[in-house]
């Protein structure tokens, strides 16, 4: 199998490279301006091509919950997004703390047209806080992180354990930092917008407290420590000490929290509710300032798919999460990039070579011999967000209708187009 | 408040032009000052049809008023049904108590299913924030807020000024200003701010029509984001609160809302909180006691000022009917 993508410009970790056709053959790039037969072309020209996505968080939803989500869905969605790798969440049904699971999610995965899929098993089993799953069976099945994203691991001595048995095995450590009994109930941002909503909230102070906790921990052990959806200046703040205190923690934060505000609920619409919340304008401004700097180390997306009905509950008991494998890129790109507040080359490596080194994995390059991982973007075309087309199952988002440009056309995976727009 | 004129004859007079721009009373954030006194004068010729000896009229009739309630409220839900049958309108109750939710229906669900029955105006208490507003972006009907979660309870803030505006009226103290009635006047709201929609709800129409509303409580219950919103002022302290105030209303304890991660003990809470008469002579000498009810005796409020002559709680109930006649006469009439 060989392909070509005709005539855009490449530009990856390593710089700009100008306008070429890039050959690939066999699941692996081949080179550049090649010529000679192939087996499919894709055009390219006035796009810009760069490596396949990484994201080191969705929830797939698969096995159980099927109805959210299945590989097929989430993993077609993925590549839709630009995306070539994912790391899939331990919270689905049941739990991902058996290494059987793992084996099966890998092999079903192999069979589906979309990203790679890289599972990330459970810290304790059941999620449940109590007991140590066995992280080195869920690694050699093909677990690359271990995580109870969704559920903060409340007990401070079992998550020392965690991080103790995962450094020894080089996995990542990805926690959801939220002090549970400060969360308490809150399904929103607690301050003025929740106290006048009258919405329980959930305030800074618990994902501060937390993040503070996981950090010293991670020092304490030497795990290497991801902590997930950074989502206050609070929370920012004490992760920046940590790091520039040595702790070998990195920060990942995602594009809701970089472009929604807790003012999003005030029309008391649950498709804003999401964990942790959306903050205040205060805080996605020290988010977005802290891009360009060494303080965020990847994007995450932290598509977290629901079913429609679910979402038309009432604010206390609809679920939490926003599914936006689709837009994350086209959102970032518009809102940051066209926006002249963000360089091009810092949001590509926030989703290439950052959550690369957060997991330890090779920088992705366009390089002859890398796996031809690749993404072609639209970074002209505007078109607004249509739910409706998402490959996802989840087809309500909260960028429905706003006019976004950076539309992946194309995605390769291992040399396979398995998206392509149009 | 319900004078000796009652041969007045209705209709009631049309409310202002304006009271009309809305389908829903959600809470009052789009609501101007002038368009809620017309809903206040409009509910004053309601009155004086209720003290009539037939004490219906046609105003609604043809209409159909339904009421859904995801959580108990025997005394909210026969106030709005009274007001709706007054004015001829026809009712559905609809008492889901959360069977319908234990099935895994979506409130959207039930909407529908309860849409087929062409109501054209729905009443919906929920135990959740922001339900009403759901229900309004699905429905092509009027949506009128009974109490949601933490959030609101619009009708319960307009009969508590409607009575309030009557009781300074008849003490002499009429308002200076016809579209601001409370200027210059002072609310003091003591007790479990925090979980309560009747404070949040007084604290944005009193201060819509001109007033100042002190929120009092422990400070585990009093959340300090309300002081920003303007002409609300905070404090623990109790004396302070009631100091020069216009009335005094005590809110509902919850007891099951008093864990002892929040309270130590309601004796605590009574000790420090019960508006007793000691309190009321640091208020305005023509002060007057308020509460949303139901009362639990000689804990927010002390017997003998709940009973007394200050006590506005009796015309507060009886005001429930008149206010929500006007609010559903305003939302309905004229959207034909």
């Amino acid at each position: 199998m060989r392909l070509v993508l005709r005539g855009g410009r490449l530009l990856d970790g390593a710089g700009d490279r100008g306008v070429h056709d890039l050959y690939v053959r066999d699941g692996v790039i081949e080179g550049l301006d090649l010529g000679g037969a192939v087996d499919q072309e894709v055009d390219a020209e006035g796009r810009l091509v760069t490596p396949a996505f990484l994201d080191l968080h969705v929830h797939l939803r698969d096995p159980g919950q099927e109805v959210k989500e299945d590989l097929a869905s989430g993993l077609a969605a993925a590549a839709a997004g630009g995306y070539g790798t994912v790391v899939s969440m331990a919270n689905t049904d049941p739990v991902v703390d058996d290494p059987g699971i793992v084996a099966d999610l890998v092999a079903r995965a192999a069979r589906v047209a979309g990203a790679r899929l890289r599972p990330a098993a459970a810290i304790s089993k059941g999620l449940r806080g109590e007991e140590l799953t066995d992280m080195a069976a869920l690694r050699a099945a093909g677990a690359v992180m271990v995580t109870d994203d969704g559920v903060p691991v409340a007990d401070s001595r079992l998550f020392r354990s965690a991080c103790e048995y995962a450094a020894e095995l080089g996995l990542v450590v990805q926690t959801h930092s939220e002090e549970p009994s400060l969360r308490d109930g809150g399904v929103m941002h607690e301050g003025a917008v929740s106290q006048r909503l009258g919405l329980p909230g959930n305030p800074d102070a618990a994902e501060a407290v937390m993040i503070f906790r996981d950090g010293e921990v991670a020092r304490l052990t030497g795990a290497r420590v991801h902590l997930a959806h950074v989502s206050s200046r609070r929370g920012l703040e004490v992760a920046t000490w940590l790091k520039a205190s040595g702790a070998p923690v990195t920060v990942e934060v995602t594009p809701q929290h970089l472009t929604l505000t807790d003012e999003s609920l005030a029309g008391f619409d649950p498709v804003y509710k999401v964990a942790p919340p959306l903050r205040t304008a205060d805080d996605v401004a020290a988010l977005r300032a802290a891009l360009a700097g060494g303080a965020v180390d990847s994007i995450g997306t932290d598509h977290a798919p629901h079913t429609l009905a679910e979402k038309q509950q009432d604010m206390l008991s609809a679920p939490f999460g926003i599914a936006n494998l689709e837009v994350a890129f086209p959102l970032l790109y518009t809102r940051l990039v066209a926006a002249g507040e963000l360089p091009l080359e810092r949001l590509l490596w926030l989703l290439q070579d950052g959550p690369a080194r957060v997991m330890g994995w090779p920088a992705p390059r366009l390089d002859p011999g890398a796996p031809a991982d690749v993404t072609v973007l639209d970074l002209e075309t505007e078109r607004a967000v249509e739910g409706a087309r998402f490959r996802s199952k989840a087809k309500h988002t909260p960028w429905e209708g706003e006019p976004l440009k950076g539309w992946p056309v194309a995605t390769l995976v291992a040399g396979r187009a398995v998206h392509l727009a149009g | 408040m319900i004078g000796a004129a009652a041969q007045v004859p209705p209709p009631p007079t049309p409310p202002a032009a304006a009271a009309r721009r809305h389908r829903h009373l959600l809470d009052f954030t789009d609501w101007t000052a002038e368009e809620v006194v017309s809903l206040l004068d409009t509910a004053e010729v309601m009155a004086q049809v209720l003290a009539r000896p037939v004490k219906r009229v046609p105003a609604l009739q043809g209409y159909t008023v339904a009421t859904l309630f995801f959580e108990d409220s025997t005394r909210t839900r026969l106030s709005f049904e009274r007001a709706a049958r007054a004015q001829s309108a026809d009712v559905i109750s609809f008492a889901a108590g959360g069977s319908s939710l234990r099935k895994g229906e979506s409130i959207r669900d039930t909407l529908r299913t309860i849409e087929q029955l062409q109501a054209d105006l729905y009443v919906v208490r929920h135990p959740s924030a922001g339900v009403p507003h759901q229900l309004a972006r699905w429905t092509n009907g009027a949506v009128v807020n009974a109490g949601d979660g933490r959030h609101a309870h619009p009708t319960q803030a307009l009969l508590d000024a409607y009575t309030l505006r009557a009781a300074l009226t008849a003490a002499g103290l009429p308002p200076a200003e016809r579209e601001r009635p409370f200027t210059g006047r002072r609310l003091a709201v003591v007790g479990d701010v925090e979980h309560s929609r009747v404070a949040r709800s007084n604290a944005e129409l009193f201060t819509l029509l001109g007033g100042e509303v002190v929120l009092c409580g422990p400070a585990a219950l009093l959340p300090r984001e309300l002081s920003r919103l303007p002409g609300v002022h905070l404090t623990a302290d109790l004396r302070e609160a009631v100091t020069g105030a216009d009335a005094v209303m005590a809110l509902r304890i919850q007891h099951e809302r008093l864990g002892p991660k929040r309270l130590p003990s309601l004796a605590e809470y009574v000790a420090r909180y019960q508006v007793r008469p000691a309190h009321l002579e640091l208020a305005a000498p023509h002060a007057f006691v308020m509460h949303p009810g139901p009362l639990n005796r000689d804990v927010e409020v002390a017997s003998e000022l709940a009973d007394g002559e200050r006590s506005l709680v009796e015309r507060q109930v009886a005001s429930g009917v008149p206010v929500r006649m006007a609010v559903l006469y305003s939302l309905l009439v004229g959207k034909k």
